[in-house]
């Protein structure tokens, strides 16, 4: 990694002044395999939502290691019916502290438009992520504002459209039933967002899974049951989803 | 062995979290995930009884300038001091009707009855106030002038109270409790207020169940459906102004407050749902923090909790909204109710 790539990749870092918690559903080894520099992970979704009902969409996100400690990722999320559209960039530092015990330091921008209600939401989040063989930690602070867009003329002179979110912590808990480099693994997850928003008080919980297949790609699925009012005491069924995907290497 | 000395140490420390039954009455551990009480079947009830009761409370009349009180998080233990003190406040200052923002009671029985007594003692002194009796059994309200007037029982007077339900209310399955008492956390209310002998004005006050967090599918439906747009008239009166009451709050006070607990998609559904309205005013509580912005062109105002455990000194809890044709606008009230002066 050259001086240039350097200051990208830190000033993309400052930039974000907080990053987010890369939420990837592919739960298995994340660390630069020495070989392959460059990710591919796609996967397509399905679920129903309270407010919006049925939806299905696909995200696909790339991931550049420039070293075995510095990557960078750029995603899209597409939600149809419920019309949630989402992008993102992450800039990643590994640390490694034991010899299979990673600490990843996430700096995130992310964009998501929620077209339904005309409101652009910016977040920006930093992240500090944990893995161990069985288990994975993620914990961090999120800046989330919103701005709704289809003010009307008469309310522009006295009202606000935007609204900044005092900061959000993030937080998430994982365990594996086997280590993490296995060829395959099932696992349990909470979590208080996913790829592209992060929630308040909301917890989400979830099984995952991944598997090896042949030629550098891997399968994975998660199902994400995802309550509101969960800090009420009152966890009530909200969204739940299922998503599929496939992560290639090259 | 450490490992074993790990799990001995979490079990024990588990038990005695479930041991300790004052944390058990305010906590609901499981609920964190997945909670007992379900918002679809308390909308689908209360939907039910508001069909069935359409003419018992959806209209309050009443003559020119007017004013409400609205109270939030009262959690009424054994103690009721400060609920008490705002039911005498409104009858005092002449209220046209008290709104309470949720968590009234937390969820225990001998609460709830406390609370049923308190507010049975409320009307008592506000059909005393404002209805004469006809006879031994029917009251004629004050305001009245017809030479024949209409008489009502007892029961039949409505005692304007309109709360909706918060998470402590129903947190232990608690809401047979409210229920019975309240019956609906779904509804909306008509104030036609009479302007002069020709002239008239209506508002619209709406009543939504937001202790789950979610309004859940059933309300949002109803809400999609038009249920609670208004239905004074044959719908050709336009609202003067519109009024909701939610538990939940959507705007976080301060960072180390509890933020909302609305998901992000049902927060963006709520603030273009309250512009499409006209809201005027959104009453929140649940925070216990004051909190007051304008957005879209509707003023939020959350409220302080009222409960003397949560607020011990006397201070500025309660809201009164002043009604005007031409002006709106609010003011705080102050309670001087203290468990130090017991």
């Amino acid at each position: 990694m050259n001086f240039l790539q350097k200051t990208i990749l830190t000033a993309a870092l400052l930039f974000a002044g907080t990053s987010a918690a890369f939420a990837q559903a592919y739960s298995g080894e994340r660390k630069f395999d020495g070989v392959h520099k460059n990710e591919i992970n796609g996967s397509l979704f399905f679920g129903e939502n309270v407010v919006t009902g049925f939806y299905f969409g696909e995200n696909a996100i790339y991931t550049h290691h420039f070293t075995p400690r510095w990557s960078i990722s750029a995603g899209q999320q597409i939600q149809f019916l419920k019309q949630v559209y989402a992008i993102d960039v992450t800039g990643t530092y590994r640390i490694p502290i034991l010899k299979k015990t990673n600490l990843y330091i996430d700096g995130r921008v992310m964009y998501s438009r929620y077209q339904r209600w005309k409101v652009n939401e910016p977040v920006v989040n930093l992240s500090a992520y944990l893995e161990t063989t069985y288990f994975d930690l993620r914990w961090g602070w999120s800046f989330i504002s919103y701005h709704k867009q289809d003010v009307k003329e008469e309310y522009k002179s006295y009202t606000s459209s935007s609204y900044t979110e005092p900061l959000v912590m993030t937080l998430q808990l994982g365990i594996n039933i086997r280590p993490r480099n296995h060829p395959w693994n099932l696992g349990l997850f909470i979590r208080n967002f996913d790829q592209y928003y992060y929630e308040n008080w909301n917890i989400n919980w979830g099984l995952r899974f991944h598997c090896t297949l042949p030629l550098d790609m891997k399968l994975f699925s998660e199902l994400n049951v995802r309550p509101a009012g969960s800090i009420s005491q009152l966890a009530t069924r909200y969204e739940t989803s299922l998503k599929v995907g496939l992560k290639y290497v090259w | 062995m450490k490992k074993k000395l790990s799990l001995y140490i979490l079990l024990a420390g588990l038990c005695t979290l479930a041991s300790c039954q004052k944390l058990r009455d305010k906590i609901s551990p499981q609920g964190i995930l997945m909670a007992g009480t379900a918002v679809e079947e308390r909308v689908e009830m209360s939907n039910l009884f508001y069909k069935d009761h359409m003419d018992d409370q959806v209209y309050l009349t009443v003559k020119g300038d007017y004013t409400f009180l609205v109270g939030a998080d009262s959690h009424v233990t054994t103690d009721p001091g400060r609920m008490d003190e705002m039911l005498a406040i409104g009858l005092e200052n002449d209220d046209l009707f008290y709104a309470h923002l949720g968590d009234i009671a937390d969820t225990k029985p001998q609460y709830y009855i406390t609370l049923d007594s308190l507010l049975k003692e409320a009307k008592l002194r506000y059909v005393e106030k404002y209805y004469h009796k006809k006879n031994e059994y029917e009251w004629v309200a004050n305001t009245n002038e017809d030479e024949n007037p209409l008489s009502s029982t007892y029961e039949e007077i409505p005692f304007p109270f309109f709360p909706v339900v918060g998470n402590h209310d129903i947190t232990h399955n608690g809401w047979a409790l409210w229920s019975n008492i309240f019956h609906s956390s779904f509804y909306e209310v008509d104030v036609i207020n009479i302007l002069d002998d020709e002239d008239f004005a209506v508002d619209h006050l709406i009543f939504l169940d937001s202790a789950s967090g979610t309004l859940g599918q059933k309300q949002i439906e109803l809400i999609n459906q038009g249920v609670l747009d208004g239905k004074y008239g044959d719908g050709s009166t336009p609202y003067r102004y519109t009024f909701v009451f939610s538990h939940t709050n959507i705007f976080r006070p301060q960072f180390f407050e509890f933020a909302s607990t609305f998901t992000r998609e049902e927060t963006y559904f709520l603030l273009d749902q309250f512009e499409k309205w006209n809201v005027n005013i959104a009453f929140c509580g649940h925070v216990h923090t004051w909190d007051e912005r304008n957005f879209n062109g509707v003023h939020y105002l959350t409220l302080d909790s009222m409960c003397e455990k949560n607020n011990p000194n006397p201070g500025d809890y309660l809201v009164r909204i002043n009604v005007g044709q031409d002006e709106l606008s609010w003011e705080p009230v102050r309670m001087n109710y203290s468990i130090k002066k017991k």
